[in-house]
């Protein structure tokens, strides 16, 4: 029993992780119909420079750095690759940010090589012991962060003037800027805040499982928990989130670490054949 | 279409002609005769790009057929061509076929693979249809992978060998060289033919508007399925090739990374163009060995300590960087480039063009 409840909560710190990501994807696609396919290879990039900052200017310094990388990257993604595309088919965008991940991808191996390294970041906290389970401090640390983002962000989506805002532009960028609506101040500001949650996934990351560039793999399965959850859904991408850690961490506990690698890949497939717009998606009315 | 000045299409014959004027012949069959003759007077090394780049031509020709023409955005080619690939090996491996015997038998086993993952069609379009076709990449090469160890041998991949045929031995490159051409010239002859038949404009309308296909009276969800059965049918092929080329496959070989790299070639020469496909492999490809050939010079030039890892990095970062300016300057591609270089030879000194 207490083996069954490590792998839980295993997977809830999987799923937090996949949380976090799919929160970036949402957040984007929410305001701006195009899928950011290169979430996990943002992750990737933003851990390996909070290791080279922290590194070099000490957590505090280096972290507040970090995240200030993590605004400056999407500011840059957005004015450099993004706007040329606006008003192009949706699909350009989807095979943009498929090339931009393999930008990024040569960008890790350039800067820091194919071997680990280990985040000098210490989490405050102790590992607690509960009734013969033992929950690492970093995994409630995790947990509580992708909480607080989920929180954060639909209270923001739902709340708040600029949420509403945002929300609106994703129905018809042409509309919303004729109503005067900010239309490229939104997208700036999604992308911002993707970035922004790339740096904080790639800290908890780094600091679990180290940071490698090969990372980005894992991290695909945050695709299927944005499709699970429903792609424009900020509740789907948390409860789906944690579906699929949980899920993936009792498949490698109890029947196959090999099938593990793929249970995202046929949750994917399975939602998709079976409901189409996720567990929270919005439900639009166009059939074939 | 449009023609040189004088010259009119004065029966149906002329206007439904690939081949249309004298020039164009005489450029054809000289292009022919240069790709048969290559072998005499270059070595074994561009021999062996020139292999490598008609195995991707197929493979991407595929890819045009199913996301140029009829629109569906496939992630998981390369997962096609390993189908194609695995077949082809355990058939010769496991089972002692005839290689020649086992090309369409990779060809059609791809794509029954191809419509089984098309089947979501039925219900799906656009990003969602793309995801699918991710998930096949992971399903299919983990199943490789970790299914059938007696069969697939897992990671250490099966062993092929190259095949012989009325006492011409395959195993020099030359003499392979001419299997892949002519199977990449008669793939790129039936591409060109297939979407111009009933079939490819069903795939035109489909792509361009599904809704006003449907209510012409096309079959939306068959005729998806056709793409991608014919889709990966080519990619298949390619997989064939691919094998018997390196004589072994291996799990490791067919990663995402190349499903993206043909999607790549397809922007970068032009989607659901006939030429398309040629200009997109054939300048990629070259890229990547423009880039094999300077970043050893480069590395000892900035720093020698990184110098091996810049060739991998450079590898990536020069593809995609290009197939992102194409995307934002020149979505059309380099088929767009070429039509619009012959309209101004052909109306020069006048400016205007299409």
């Amino acid at each position: 029993m207490s083996i069954f409840l490590q792998f839980i909560v295993g997977g809830l710190f999987l799923g937090s992780m996949y949380t976090l990501i799919a929160l970036g994807i949402v957040i984007i696609y929410k305001s701006t119909r195009v899928f950011n396919f290169a979430q996990g290879w943002m992750v990737t990039l933003g851990a390996f420079m909070l290791v080279t900052l922290v590194g070099k200017f000490g957590v505090l310094v280096g972290v507040i750095a970090g995240l200030a990388f993590g605004v400056i990257f999407g500011i840059v993604i957005e004015r450099l690759l993004m706007r040329p595309l606006i008003g192009q088919p949706l699909i350009a965008a989807l095979l943009l940010t498929i090339m931009l991940a393999h930008v990024i991808e040569g960008i890790n191996i350039l800067t820091w090589g194919s071997i680990g390294y280990d985040m000098p970041v210490k989490l405050p906290g102790q590992s607690i012991k509960l009734g013969g389970v033992v929950i690492s401090h970093v995994l409630l640390w995790g947990i509580g962060v992708a909480v607080a983002a989920f929180a954060a962000f639909s209270f923001f989506y739902w709340r708040t003037l600029m949420g509403r805002v945002m929300r609106g532009t994703a129905e018809d960028h042409q509309v919303a800027q004729s109503l005067g609506l900010p239309v490229k101040g939104v997208f700036s500001l999604s992308w911002v805040l993707a970035g922004l949650l790339s740096v904080i996934a790639g800290l908890f990351l780094g600091v679990v499982s180290g940071v490698h560039y090969i990372m980005y793999t894992a991290l695909l399965g945050a695709i299927a928990v944005v499709l699970l959850g429903g792609i424009d859904s900020i509740a789907g991408a948390i409860v789906g989130g944690m579906i699929l850690g949980v899920l993936q961490s009792l498949v490698t506990g109890y029947l196959n670490p090999a099938l593990a690698d793929v249970i995202p890949y046929i949750v994917l497939l399975l939602i998709l054949v079976i409901r189409p717009c996720g567990l929270f998606g919005l439900v639009r009315i166009e059939r074939l | 279409m449009e023609r040189p000045a004088g010259i009119f299409d004065i029966r149906y014959e002329l206007d439904m002609a690939i081949v249309r004027t004298g020039p164009q012949w005489v450029c054809l069959i000289g292009f022919l005769i240069l790709l048969a003759l290559l072998p005499l007077f270059t070595g074994s090394y561009f021999l062996g790009f020139m292999i490598l780049t008609g195995i991707a031509l197929i493979a991407v020709l595929g890819l045009n057929i199913l996301t140029g023409y009829a629109g569906q955005i496939s992630l998981g080619h390369q997962a096609f061509v390993a189908v194609g690939a695995y077949t082809t090996a355990v058939l010769m491996d496991s089972f002692h076929w005839s290689f020649w015997a086992t090309v369409p038998l990779a060809g059609i086993a791809a794509a029954a693979v191809g419509v089984l993952f098309g089947l979501p069609s039925f219900r799906l379009k656009m990003l969602y249809l793309a995801m699918t076709t991710l998930a096949a990449q992971f399903i299919i090469i983990a199943f490789f992978n970790h299914a059938f160890p007696d069969y697939f041998r897992a990671v250490s991949g099966i062993r092929v060998n190259r095949p012989e045929l009325a006492g011409i031995d395959f195993r020099n490159n030359e003499a392979f060289y001419y299997v892949v051409i002519v199977i990449a010239v008669l793939m790129t002859f039936l591409a060109k033919n297939l979407v111009r038949c009933r079939l490819g404009r069903a795939f035109v309308a489909l792509r361009d508007n599904d809704l006003a296909s449907e209510v012409i009276g096309i079959h939306v969800a068959k005729y998806k399925l056709y793409a991608f059965a014919l889709g990966c049918f080519y990619a298949g092929i390619a997989g064939s090739l691919w094998a018997t080329y390196y004589r072994s496959v291996n799990p490791l070989h067919f990663h995402l990374d190349v499903s993206i790299w043909y999607l790549g070639c397809l922007i970068v020469g032009g989607m659901g163009t006939a030429v398309g496909p040629v200009f997109g492999v054939v300048f990629l490809r070259m890229i990547r060995e423009l880039v094999t050939f300077i970043s050893p010079i480069l590395g000892e030039l900035v720093s020698p300590i990184n110098a091996p890892k810049i060739g991998p990095a450079l590898g990536i970062i020069s593809w995609a960087l290009v197939v992102i300016l194409f995307l934002i300057f020149e979505p059309r591609g380099l088929a767009h480039t070429w039509e619009v270089l012959k309209s101004r030879f052909r109306h020069w000194p006048f400016k205007y063009a299409i």
